[in-house]
């Protein structure tokens, strides 16, 4: 059975015009993890919204074979891990009581030391107790990402997880997210602005603009000199690494491209 | 570090946060016996615990000063300083804001305007008893404001800056027809009107107290129920969403405690300023955001300060009783400013 269908999803906040038309990828599958990459405003994070709430306007999404929008709300949650894109906020609350209340608002069975291991394996446990207005942007995204992890969910929606990491944490982030995927044949959708990362970790992409599908499937189907010079508005060359992966590189960007504006950003 | 020791470490800070609240009821214990202790009679511990225990074997004089002035009003103290504290923890962690306090949505300013409209309308209704239709204006007022806040954050769907916003409308609304009635009244009701609005905890008695309590008791353990979920959303409300918490349902439901809560607590006694605001403050540098513990330290907070400042306001000046609500207010703005520079100094 497909971990999760997407087909046909459109949103609009309110009476304005969609962010988001038509989107639709084929089916992902347990294990496997799908990067969303998009300029900014290209509605990456509206999508991971849609399908975190199970709510869009037009189109269907299924997970395990049930309509998202159908599914009680405890069942969705417990299914679904999603990270939204600002980290939690600063207050004197602290990391471990922020995951505590998480895990026992959703009924979790504790005491085997989960939130523990969660929190050491993040790198949060010399800070877990202090409060998060005294920690980094870097490490509130990290307990963003142990409050998504907690309950070990099937589909994963990470909102651009490693935005303020630094290049250790972005890799053991990643690691962890695959190794997460494969032990509990989870899927995940994570928005990336890191094209690089995104075509190390990730075993499909799909490039978004303007609330559209621009283009949909490998990391070498994707990342092309055409794709990101119309997408992205820039120059680039993909190289080929040691290991077969593939790097961007950025040369410059094309100043002239009409679809970048100031209502872009 | 091993597998176990976070969770012992949280276990241990939550029995330390269980004896700071222990040792709050111990000081609101002190802070009781003081305040009963206070005024012109001179009514020592031994004769205020003999008054408790055998009141029959006390005095008549000193029975009724106990029983029926000095009792009541430290006991409407605990009553009135625990549901604004609870309501004040309640809405500033619903809407997100540290500044909020259980005045924010206007309760009781229209309670104020309900008081005022009584003493304007009274000696034109012959029928009407003033003594009783007074506080029961005020409380009719008072809920029929929290319940056009509440209509009007389910309608908007429960955005928080709608409901900080559309208070804040009701809170001016109502001062300013309480000015436009203080214009038009005569002089006698203009004294009377600005009186009620002096919080006072001699104008309540064994009724208001009772029912200040019934509506605490009932409310408090639908406070407690959500604890955990009040927890969360000190994280970002986005991330509560996330765990699977109806964030508007949460917020409508405190809301309406919040309502209720006030409108009780300040149709009785008039609006007393602060407590609903330091009272959770205090409680949150004290004991920290794990709402478990904040919410009844809040409580705990509220009747502490009020039941203080009860105290202070018949010993500070020898015959004089100086109503609580002036107290509150002139201690609770430099109160306030070293609360900010003691969070800023924790780094909260």
């Amino acid at each position: 059975m497909n971990l999760l269908e997407v087909e046909g999803v459109g949103f609009a906040y309110g009476r304005k015009p969609p962010v988001i038309s038509d989107i639709g990828f084929p089916p992902l599958a347990g294990g496997q993890l799908l990067g969303l990459l998009g300029p900014n405003a290209a509605g990456k994070s509206t999508l991971m919204r849609c399908i975190a709430d199970g709510r869009a306007d037009t189109g269907t999404i299924r997970l395990l074979g049930q309509e998202l929008a159908a599914m009680p709300r405890d069942e969705r949650t417990r299914l679904v891990g999603y990270m939204p894109q600002t980290p939690p906020q600063p207050s004197s609350l602290t990391a471990y009581e922020l995951v505590r209340s998480a895990a026992e608002l959703t009924g979790m069975a504790l005491g085997r030391g989960e939130i523990d291991a969660l929190l050491h394996s993040l790198g949060l446990a010399v800070e877990a107790f202090r409060p998060l207005s005294a920690l980094s942007g870097g490490k509130r995204q990290l307990v963003g990402l142990a409050l998504a992890l907690l309950r070990r969910p099937r589909l994963l929606l990470l909102d651009e997880p490693t935005s303020a990491l630094d290049l250790y944490w972005r890799n053991i982030v990643l690691a962890q997210v695959r190794r997460h995927l494969a032990e509990a044949a989870a899927g995940a959708i994570v928005a990336f602005h890191d094209l690089d990362l995104a075509a190390r970790y990730c075993d499909r992409l799909v490039l978004l603009d303007h609330g559209r599908v621009v283009a949909g499937g490998s990391p070498a189907e994707v990342l092309t000199p055409g794709n990101l010079a119309r997408v992205y508005n820039v120059e680039a060359e993909i190289l080929s690494g040691a290991d077969g992966r593939i790097i961007v590189n950025t040369l410059r960007p094309l100043v002239a491209h009409p679809t970048h504006g100031e209502s872009r950003c | 570090m091993s597998d176990a020791t976070l969770a012992s470490q949280f276990a241990r800070i939550s029995r330390r946060r269980t004896a700071i609240l222990m040792a709050g009821l111990a000081a609101l214990l002190l802070s009781v016996t003081l305040d009963l202790m206070a005024g012109p009679a001179d009514l020592g511990l031994a004769d205020i615990a003999r008054g408790l225990v055998d009141p029959a074997g006390m005095e008549p004089r000193f029975r009724v000063i106990l029983w029926s002035v000095r009792l009541p009003d430290a006991l409407i103290a605990l009553g009135v300083g625990a549901a604004l504290g609870l309501a004040g923890i309640e809405i500033q962690t619903v809407l997100n804001n540290p500044l909020a306090s259980p005045y924010t949505l206007g309760i009781a300013s229209a309670a104020t305007f309900g008081a005022a409209l009584t003493i304007v309308l009274a000696p034109a209704i012959p029928w009407l008893p003033a003594a009783a239709a007074l506080p029961a204006m005020a409380l009719a007022f008072a809920l029929g404001a929290g319940g056009v806040v509440l209509l009007v954050t389910a309608a908007l769907g429960g955005v928080r800056e709608t409901v900080v916003l559309f208070g804040i409308a009701m809170l001016f609304l109502c001062e300013a027809a309480t000015a436009l009635l203080m214009y038009l009244a005569n002089a006698e009701a203009v004294q009377q009107i600005v009186f009620w609005t002096i919080g006072s905890l001699t104008k309540a008695g064994w009724v208001e107290l009772a029912l200040v309590s019934l509506v605490f008791a009932l409310v408090f353990p639908f406070s407690l129920r959500n604890v955990w979920a009040l927890t969360l959303l000190r994280g970002g409300e986005e991330h509560a969403r996330a765990i699977g918490v109806d964030v508007a349902r949460l917020r409508r439901h405190a809301i309406l405690r919040v309502s209720v809560l006030t409108a009780f607590a300040v149709c009785f006694v008039g609006s007393i300023g602060f407590v609903g605001l330091l009272g959770p403050h205090i409680a949150r540098l004290v004991i920290g955001e794990d709402h478990r513990f904040l919410v009844p330290a809040s409580a705990l907070g509220g009747a502490l300060l009020l039941s203080v400042a009860s105290w202070l306001s018949k010993s500070l000046l020898p015959g004089v009783i100086i109503p609580v609500g002036i107290l509150t207010a002139m201690a609770g703005v430099p109160f306030f400013v070293l609360l900010i520079m003691l969070g800023r100094r924790a780094g909260r």
